[in-house]
């Protein structure tokens, strides 16, 4: 039945292609899309803003159970120390100003004076305290995202406005990570059970940020309301109402229909049908998401370095983007993406051509020698295994191309789809895999230290197992550098550094493409989660 | 039956692959997957957390969901009432529209309106209902503008005829899953009982056309398809997990297929003891209807 959902969506799609037809006959399709470039008007106050997710969210940004359709309601009604910049780099929200000791072993950030929750009650840095303290750091209650944490030590209130990270390590990437779905929860509301107040998740939290949850009707909406305990300027919009609708289709339906004001088009072959639609602009976002080939590093064929890198040549990756993104992405070679300009090195780009030849000559470099079948083989045996495909998103056509890339060089790979839940079982928890297709979305900082770092194979989030003292030594730098300059620096070389051992095969840096309605102003250019906390100053233009 | 049906689904869905959506994400570290099995107790075993659901069970609480915290029965409860909305205005439309549709083709039995509306039940049958109902809202809801996309109700306005107005299209769109069953049962069951031998006793006792239909063919006539309508529920309740995903339509189905996916386990087990219990209902219900159809049976 779960296979069925893949042929659903296809067939969705077809139905959305097919509507061109419907609302040709029923007339009004004239042409738009462009960017709006006239002048910039005034905001004005009102309206209702309308925005489709997935699910039912869980409204505690710290909950196990907050999934990813969560997250647009918790940046938007929590608030966190610091929040990400419209250039992503870490900025004031309830902290105005941070710093950190001469040993790098502490920071410290200075809190906005006269915040308050949306109860009233006022906010202080022993918010920020028990957030830590006794939510995050509390091994038992197993919260969302501590792993991040690991550096924290502690957390104390040195003075209601002033608050301390005391570490266990240096961690530059401290401001960035608290900009990073790591809102402050109310110690007089959640003292008692921090994660699993139902009333709180699942009903009307209390919160800081500019809008505050008005009413959660479950399987159906959850709709906010104007903070009016908010400490800055007032928000525009009167309302920001969810609406759960889990068929994508169905959500493209919806914004061709008028019923939406943005969102993001997961269903990427429905994106020329909303582009000649009367209404609604398309815009092309950018994210802090890489897409990988993982080789389990315990079977000897990948520990081969010119393995990894005949794989690389082998995949026409500009082709999957072209055919699976509609073109919206580029090639990646390195885990540093390009939404983080102030780190990414453009100059790593073209590293690794489409180049089947190059490929077959690396592979036979490293001892394999095609068949009389074309396929390589090493001591009589073929060089044949299987890649696991999680149903999810994109990767099974993506999954299907690499098949066929690899099979062009004479490498067998045989793929074998499972149901999601059980592909984390058998991939993630129990590493019982010898390839797989995936992707990683991460704070907007270049500190990748969870993914690559040798502590972090077998049992953390270094799939592939990939242990490398060198590797190791630059993202313990990346962590321990102070200043931008010398970050750029230590980044700079772990990017050609690992796009040149691959410890994973990087395959493409994705763009989330948005559907707006064109009367709504005011969303920074972000990918629509993290323009989220930004919900103040969204308007409606009047009609 | 109910009780071994819940033991069933109970061991089943815990030994399925996977575990609760909360620890199988990739954005989980091992250390916090053992503090979520053990928060969540699925470290003991699975015999023992079955005969604890049953012991509470038995008392009217059916556990905690995994997924959110809150209990198994309240969110089944919320969800509930949509469903039997839903399925059974279904059920409505595809017994009304089905049943004279069948005894209008059995009437005109080879005529042309009978093959047009064989075709049409043909499609009906093959047309996969996620399909229906995306075309259904590109038309009604897009291009028309005359009735609502998705949801049970607008948000600013919650009104009867609001309410009417939501369920229409996803109405139709499940009715589609059993319709063309009702149809082609009624109209082989009208066929038959049009050749039995009161009926043309009836016609030859000079009874107007009509009252032979009604009181003779059409009476006899209903007995299978009651009971086919009966078995059709099971289908139709399977229909709504996608008629209420394409219409974001706040039920059961959707219920059950969040909690499949979460590895809900109480959750899942729960849902299957209403649908079994429903189910049993349903039979319950045909029985009660043919001691009104069926002249021979009589309740004792």
């Amino acid at each position: 039945m779960l296979f069925q959902a893949r042929s659903r969506l296809a067939l969705g799609a077809l139905a959305l292609v097919g509507a061109l037809l419907v609302s040709a006959c029923t007339g009004a399709a004239q042409p738009s899309g462009s960017p709006v470039a006239s002048a910039q008007a005034a905001p004005v106050a009102g309206g209702t803003v309308t925005i489709p997710i997935g699910a039912d969210p869980t409204l505690n940004p710290w909950s196990p159970n907050a999934f990813v359709e969560s997250l647009f309601i918790n940046r938007a009604i929590f608030e966190g120390v610091t929040k990400p910049g419209k250039d992503l780099a870490p900025a004031p929200d309830l902290a105005e100003s941070w710093t950190t000791a001469a040993d790098g072993l502490s920071w410290t950030f200075k809190l906005r004076s006269g915040v308050k929750w949306s109860d009233g009650s006022p906010f202080s840095a022993d918010d920020v305290a028990f957030t830590f303290n006794d939510v995050v750091l509390k091994p038992d209650l197993g919260a969302q995202n501590r792993a991040s944490y690991a550096a924290v030590k502690s957390v104390t209130a040195v003075d209601p406005n002033t608050v301390r990270f005391d570490l266990s390590r240096k961690f530059a990437a401290l401001p960035s990570f608290l900009a990073y779905n790591a809102g402050i929860l109310p110690k007089h509301v959640l003292a008692a059970n921090p994660l699993t107040t139902t009333s709180f998740n699942k009903g009307v939290p209390v919160s800081t940020g500019p809008f505050k949850v008005e009413k959660y009707t479950s399987g159906q909406s959850v709709s906010l309301v104007r903070n009016d305990n908010y400490f800055g300027p007032k928000a525009y919009l009167d309302k920001v109402v969810f609406t759960v609708v889990p068929d994508p289709n169905t959500q493209v339906a919806q914004a061709l229909s008028g019923d939406i004001s943005i969102m993001i088009l997961d269903n990427k072959a429905a994106v020329d049908r909303v582009k000649t639609a009367p209404g609604l602009l398309v815009a092309s976002r950018p994210l802090v998401q890489y897409y990988w080939l993982a080789l389990n590093q315990t079977d000897p064929r990948f520990t081969d370095v010119r393995v990894r890198q005949a794989f690389v040549y082998a995949i026409d990756r500009q082709a999957i983007i072209k055919s699976v993104e509609l073109g919206y992405g580029s090639i990646a070679n390195s885990p540093i993406t390009p939404a983080l300009a102030a780190y990414y090195d453009p100059s790593l780009a073209s590293k690794y051509p489409y180049d089947p030849q190059k490929a077959k000559d690396l592979l036979t470099a490293a001892g394999w020698k095609a068949g009389a079948d074309g396929v390589m083989q090493k001591d009589g045996k073929p060089f044949q295994f299987t890649m696991d495909v999680g149903q999810r998103g994109v990767l099974e056509p993506v999954n299907a191309l690499i098949q066929q890339d690899l099979k062009k060089v004479g490498v067998i790979a045989d793929l074998n789809t499972m149901e999601w839940n059980s592909y984390i079982q058998k991939d993630v928890v129990r590493r019982d895999y010898s390839a797989t297709v995936n992707w990683w979305t991460y704070p907007s900082d270049p500190d990748v230290f969870p993914y690559y770092h040798s502590s972090a194979a077998g049992k953390g989030f270094n799939i592939p197992g990939y242990q490398d003292p060198k590797l190791d030594d630059l993202l313990v730098q990346g962590q321990s550098a102070s200043d931008l300059e010398s970050r750029k620096a230590v980044y700079k070389q772990l990017q050609a550094y690992t796009s040149e051992t691959l410890p994973y095969l990087f395959l493409w840096y994705p763009q989330e493409i948005d559907v707006i309605s064109t009367s709504l102003k005011g969303v920074p250019e972000l990918g629509l989660r993290d323009a989220m906390h930004y919900l103040g100053e969204w308007w409606l233009a009047k009609k | 039956m109910i009780v071994f049906a819940s033991a069933l689904t109970f061991f089943f869905v815990n030994l399925a692959p996977g575990g609760p959506a909360s620890i199988m994400r990739f954005d989980v570290s091992a250390e916090q997957r053992e503090a979520l099995i053990r928060l969540m107790g699925l470290d003991r075993p699975v015999p023992q957390r079955y005969l604890e659901w049953l012991a509470g069970a038995l008392r009217g609480y059916l556990g905690t969901s995994l997924l959110t915290n809150e209990p198994v029965a309240a969110r089944i409860g919320d969800r509930l009432p949509n469903t039997l909305t839903l399925a059974g205005s279904a059920l409505l439309i595809s017994v009304v529209l089905g049943i004279p549709i069948g005894v209008v083709q059995a009437m005109r039995r080879g005529r042309a309106i009978d093959h047009v509306l064989s075709l049409l039940t043909a499609v009906g049958l093959s047309v996969p209902v996620f399909w229906l109902g995306i075309i259904l809202i590109l038309v009604f809801a897009v291009s028309l503008h005359v009735l609502p996309s998705a949801g049970v109700t607008s948000v600013s306005s919650d009104t009867l005829g609001d309410r009417l107005a939501h369920l229409v299209l996803p109405a139709v769109a499940l009715a589609t899953t059993i319709l063309p069953t009702v149809v082609r049962f009624t109209r082989s069951s009208m066929i038959e009982v049009l050749h039995e031998d009161y009926v043309r006793t009836a016609t030859s006792k000079g009874l107007p056309p009509s009252t032979v239909m009604t009181r003779h063919a059409l009476r006899n006539a209903l007995i299978p398809v009651v009971s086919a309508v009966g078995a059709l529920v099971p289908r139709l309740i399977g229909g709504t997990v996608v008629t209420e995903a394409v219409f974001g339509w706040p039920g059961m189905g959707r219920l059950a297929l969040e909690a499949a996916q979460g590895r809900d386990y109480p959750l899942v087990t729960g849902l299957t003891v209403v649908v079994a219990a429903i189910a049993v209902l349903a039979s319950l219900l045909v029985d009660l209807a043919y001691t009104r159809i069926d002249p021979r049976v009589r309740l004792a």
